[in-house]
């Protein structure tokens, strides 16, 4: 269970986002609906640990993450995964490495059995050993999302992680990862500006509009 | 129409590439005149010894500068800690300091009669020790002068690396050191393995602080032949191994990436790290303490020393001194900069022919040769120009060129062509295809593409390349020292000529000068560099 | 994009700092050229500038003829001038020690110049046989020891230095400058190289520190009591006395009884292809001479070749001794032969 409490976030002296609050349930699926500059990217990057905020706490199973814009809990060890926008991918490693990243802590035979599962999760087999620049865009998503997946995350984000697909590939995507989020049973929110993608992805869609959060 | 473009680029490639390569091709030419006798004695009785010796510094100067240098860019780029910001910068200025001033004050320090083992013996009661014994101190020292190649270009590097990977990598759960290794030093990796590059050329071809120490390198045996042997042949048929051993680094380098691609993106300035507490007051304590051994106790020593004599020694002479040194330094810089762009710049008739990329590098070989070699390659390549052109019933040109500060700056040149072209090709490397195709498709001709879609994204390393090379054009010793016309003496002929009489205190004059003037070249290049990466 | 602005302002920047830096160097260096009169000798030099610079302005004001000079590496200059051949615009080349005065004599960069002023000035073992070099300056190489652990009766040779009694107490300067050349073929010419190459594998046994660059650092070695004893040329040792007049180290002339202290010189030649010959000679002439003789000395703590100028005070002060008679120009025919027995017995 997710919970963001009292959430403010101002940059260069202009509040953009005031006392947002969110709680999730294990499993959610959640969408954050807003233009850009409304400030859903910054409270994503907060969630992950990855920058500061000028107040709001979050707590994930239990565990205080942070507390008054301040992180407790470094990203590394918040056992929260996340999905860019341009995936990210490590180019020097072929798509086995880059899935297994998260896995060192685990055996190399676990790793690979692993990375097979993931594979076939995103009906990707048998490319492990091909680089990233020698796939299609929608592939190296669900390579990403396999990665991101990988260490088996508590919570899952995905900043606008189709946005930079064509239409008909995104439609059949969002499907896709959908399923295979609702299968993994992993907790999740997609910030996104399409209002659409939204709809087909989440469960719950959560508008930011005028530094406050609604939801549909 | 692709192959009828070709022709010409080619030509005009090759013909560069081939002039700037003519030291070398001297050299290689050397083995027509084969003596036997020398070599006998040779490889009977020291050669075995100098490839070991040599083979040990490059090692240790090799690990030592890829770990230091890359180590302080990582720290400076990525993380937040407390002087960080003035830090990176002020990393830069042990550059400006020429490797056997260096020497030359460690070993003052450092030596048995140095103060610190002085104070050891004295207030400790430690044993003495040679300093100069074994490998490790003449290793320290390299690694502390030639660390800024290897920072320079990984800076460069770091800062033009994608953020989220890092993130993608935390977010996994990987430490900060894990990160280090196996996302940002990998995809930096063709910077890291250009500056190192650079520095095992430059240590191979140095001769200066391998004589303060009196550690023998392959270099002693090239100088060796020429001076005690007045074998020019064979001291230039060393230094082509000298070449050759270059060009295997560079190509075992090449071959070894495979199939991964470097692509970056756009300069950050976000730090994804923040450290704090202690640790953040360690980190700032190693780089300070860098800082301080490479840079401010050095200085320190130069401005006692230079204090102490600067009244002897300053005269108007210097305002000549000054003179000289800045319109070398600058038409040096200038001239390199522009070939090695030219050769640099992405094309698809290089990227087809293997031929243009062996031309070219041929013509970043000469960077091993030592100044001196390279100085007298170029005469000789001269006389035989003459001798041909004699030949074919025109005149000689040697009266002309001989003397003149052309000769001196296409040795420069020759010489200097490896570092401008590394920096620049290693920007020209992480322009992306599709920039090319998309610029194409929107009907660029190619010179447009060039001015502004190549250039501004080479901007970076065109920068970077240009100031190393000004730098080292400044610094430079063996080939001005022989090839310079009357009344163009440099700060280094002066530093040179007066620290070979011992006469410290007044060599840190001009030393001094030329920190100075490095430093100022510096700031003209962080300027740029800022302005580059706000605007880009 | 900013691109241009950067390579332009660039361009500006340069130009405008070699145009300013030029014509601050034109106005500079325009008074000097205003000589008295436009005869120039033109020499290149590997001896430094601050310790010739001062004889050619004398020189100037004796005489009125300009001296243009040009330092370098011995070596360097000499493959300069060789590739230079007729084209050459030195008039002169100067260098240290005997071995590459012999050298270049034997590349044919010299012509013979033996005018009588010469020959009175200067004693005819340190001039080259057939003209073609001078010699202008007389330097000992000689043992320096610490006059707090050394006494002065165990000293002899150079060869002594090889025994025992000195194994690691001993200092020397790395075998790849000249004057260790020179000093090792003077001792291949006296005993041979047999006898020579067991001395040097003494000396190496003896080594108690890697050999020092300069000799200089082998006097602060010393001093700061890392060796006990080491060979030096004089003139390091007046500088060093200059600078510390109570420093605990004495010079010790060595080899008195058999065959006298090792001396080089350093000299100068008229080149072959000289255009003002008339003025190099006249400057020759003139360097022989006294005057020239005394500031020679002072100068740079060296010994007159001139035997009827006296020393310099602070070289007198070090008392008389016994010169090595070997004539010169042994010790470039068979500087080669020292270099390789050196390299063979591992002296570095």
């Amino acid at each position: 269970m997710l919970s963001v409490t009292n959430l403010s976030i101002t940059y260069k002296n202009t509040q953009v986002l005031n006392d947002f609050n969110l709680s999730l349930k294990h499993g959610d699926i959640l969408a954050l609906l807003g233009d850009s500059g409304s400030g859903k990217s910054s409270a994503l990057r907060f969630i992950a640990g990855l920058d500061t905020v000028t107040s709001g706490s979050i707590e994930l199973d239990g565990k205080a993450l942070s507390s008054n814009g301040s992180h407790l809990i470094p990203a590394e060890s918040r056992g929260v995964g996340m999905v860019f926008q341009d995936y990210a991918l490590f180019p020097h490693m072929n798509i086995e490495k880059n899935i297994s990243f998260g896995l060192v802590a685990q055996p190399k035979v676990k790793q690979r059995a692993r990375v097979t599962e993931l594979l076939a999760l995103i009906g990707l087999e048998g490319i492990e050993k091909k680089y990233p620049h020698q796939l299609s865009g929608g592939e190296q998503q669900r390579v990403a999302l396999a990665r991101a997946l990988a260490p088996a995350p508590n919570l899952l984000l995905l900043d606008e992680p189709f946005s930079s697909l064509d239409k008909n590939h995104r439609d059949q995507l969002v499907l896709q990862v959908r399923s295979i989020l609702k299968k993994a049973q992993v907790t999740s929110i997609l910030v996104t500006h399409d209002e659409t993608e939204a709809d087909s992805f989440a469960d719950v869609v959560g508008i930011i509009n005028n530094k406050q959060l609604t939801f549909k | 129409m692709l192959k009828e473009k070709c022709i010409k680029s080619k030509i005009w490639i090759s013909f560069i590439a081939l002039l700037v390569a003519m030291p070398i091709f001297v050299v290689a030419f050397s083995w027509a005149m084969p003596e036997h006798e020398l070599w006998a004695h040779f490889s009977e009785n020291i050669l075995s010894g100098l490839i070991s010796s040599t083979l040990v510094l490059l090692l240790g100067v090799g690990v030592g500068v890829m770990l230091l240098g890359t180590v302080l860019a990582y720290l400076v780029v990525m993380v937040e800690f407390p002087g960080g910001k003035w830090l990176e910068w002020a990393l830069f200025l042990p550059f400006a300091i020429p490797a056997y001033v260096l020497a030359f004050v460690y070993l003052g320090v450092f030596d048995y009669s140095g103060y610190a083992q002085v104070w050891m013996r004295e207030a400790l009661d430690l044993p003495g020790f040679d300093v100069r014994a074994g490998s490790w101190a003449i290793i320290l020292t390299f690694v502390l002068v030639f660390y800024p190649y290897v920072y320079m270009m990984t800076r460069a590097s770091f800062k033009r690396q994608k953020l989220n990977m890092i993130e993608a990598g935390r977010l996994l759960g990987a430490s900060p050191l894990r990160v280090f290794f196996q996302v940002s030093l990998p995809l930096a990796r063709p910077a890291v393995a250009a500056g190192v590059l650079v520095t095992l050329m430059e240590t191979l071809a140095d001769f200066g602080v391998v004589s303060l120490f009196n550690y023998d390198t392959f270099t002693t045996a090239i100088y060796s032949a020429w001076g005690d042997f007045r074998s020019i042949e064979v001291a230039a048929q060393l230094a082509s191994l000298l070449v050759l051993v270059a060009f295997l680094l560079i190509y075992f380098e090449k071959k070894s990436r495979g199939q991964a691609k470097y692509y970056s993106s756009d300069v950050t300035n976000k730090k994804p790290y923040q450290a704090t507490g202690l640790t953040a007051w360690l980190i700032s304590l190693f780089v300070f303490g860098v800082f301080m051994l490479s840079f401010a106790m050095p200085m320190l020593q130069l401005v006692i020393w230079g204090w102490s004599s600067v009244a002897d020694e300053w005269s108007a002479k210097y305002f000549d001194l000054i003179a000289s040194t800045s319109i070398l330094t600058i038409s040096a810089a200038l001239i390199t900069v522009m070939l090695a762009t030219f050769l640099a710049l992405p094309s698809q008739c290089k990227k087809a022919s293997i031929w243009l990329k062996s031309v070219i590098r041929l013509a970043t070989l000469g960077y091993a040769l030592p100044g001196s070699v390279m100085a007298v390659g170029l005469l000789y390549g001269i006389n035989q120009i003459s001798i041909i052109n004699i030949h074919f019933g025109g005149e000689s040109i040697n009266h002309i060129i001989y003397g003149s500060i052309t000769l001196l700056l296409f040795a420069y040149v020759s010489r200097f062509m490896a570092i401008a072209y590394s920096s620049i090709e290693a920007s020209a490397q992480q322009i992306k295809p599709v920039f090319t195709q998309s610029a194409r498709l929107l009907g660029a001709s190619r010179l447009r593409l060039i001015w502004q879609v190549y250039l501004p994204m080479m901007t970076p390393g065109i920068l970077a390349g240009g100031l190393l090379v000004a730098v080292d054009v400044m610094k430079e010793l063996p080939a001005t020292y022989l090839l310079r016309p009357f009344g163009w003496d440099t700060l280094a002929i002066q530093t040179y000529e007066l620290s070979a009489e011992g006469l410290y205190e007044r060599a840190a004059v001009p030393a001094l000068i030329m920190v100075v003037f490095g430093a100022l070249l510096m700031a003209v290049f962080q300027y740029l560099d800022k302005k580059s990466s706000r605007t880009s | 994009m900013d691109m241009k602005k950067i390579i332009s302002s660039t361009i500006v920047f340069s130009v405008l700092t070699v145009s300013s830096i030029t014509a601050v160097q034109a106005t500079y260096s325009s008074p000097e050229v205003q000589a008295v009169s436009d005869e120039t000798v033109t020499v290149y030099s590997s001896r430094k500038e601050h310790l010739i610079k001062p004889l050619f302005e004398a020189f100037t004001k004796d005489t009125g003829i300009k001296v243009e000079y040009l330092t370098g590496k011995g070596g360097a200059l000499i493959e300069r001038l060789k590739l230079e051949g007729d084209n050459t615009q030195a008039d002169m080349f100067m260098t240290v020690d005997a071995g590459n005065l012999w050298y270049a004599g034997s590349q044919d960069l010299f012509q013979s110049v033996q005018t009588e002023t010469i020959k009175s000035n200067i004693p005819v073992h340190l001039r080259d046989p057939k003209g073609l070099w001078t010699g202008l300056s007389v330097r000992a190489r000689t043992i320096v020891y610490s006059t707090d652990r050394v006494k002065e009766q165990d000293l002899s040779t150079y060869a002594n230095l090889a025994t025992d009694q000195w194994k690691d107490r001993l200092c020397l300067r790395t075998s790849k400058k000249v004057y260790s050349k020179s000093l090792v073929a003077s001792m291949i010419y006296n005993q041979g190289e047999d006898k020579t190459g067991d001395i040097i594998s003494g000396w190496v046994n003896n080594l108690s520190a890697t050999p020092n660059a300069k000799d200089s650092h082998v006097m602060n070695s010393i001093l700061a009591g890392q060796c006990d004893v080491g060979i030096v040329n004089t003139y390091y040792f007046g500088r060093l006395i200059a600078k510390t007049p109570d420093s605990p180290l004495k010079l010790f002339w060595a080899n008195q009884d058999t065959t006298g202290v090792h001396v080089n010189v350093s000299g100068a030649g008229v080149t072959k292809h000289a255009s003002n010959k008339e003025g190099a000679v006249q400057l020759l002439e003139w360097l022989s001479s006294a005057k020239a003789q005394v500031i020679y000395g002072s100068l740079n703590k060296e010994y007159p070749a001139n035997q009827k100028v006296a020393s310099d005070d602070v070289v007198s002060e070090w008392g008389s001794f016994k010169q090595d008679e070997m004539n010169l120009s042994q010790a470039g025919l068979l500087q080669a032969r020292a270099v390789r027995l050196m390299q063979i017995k591992g002296y570095r």
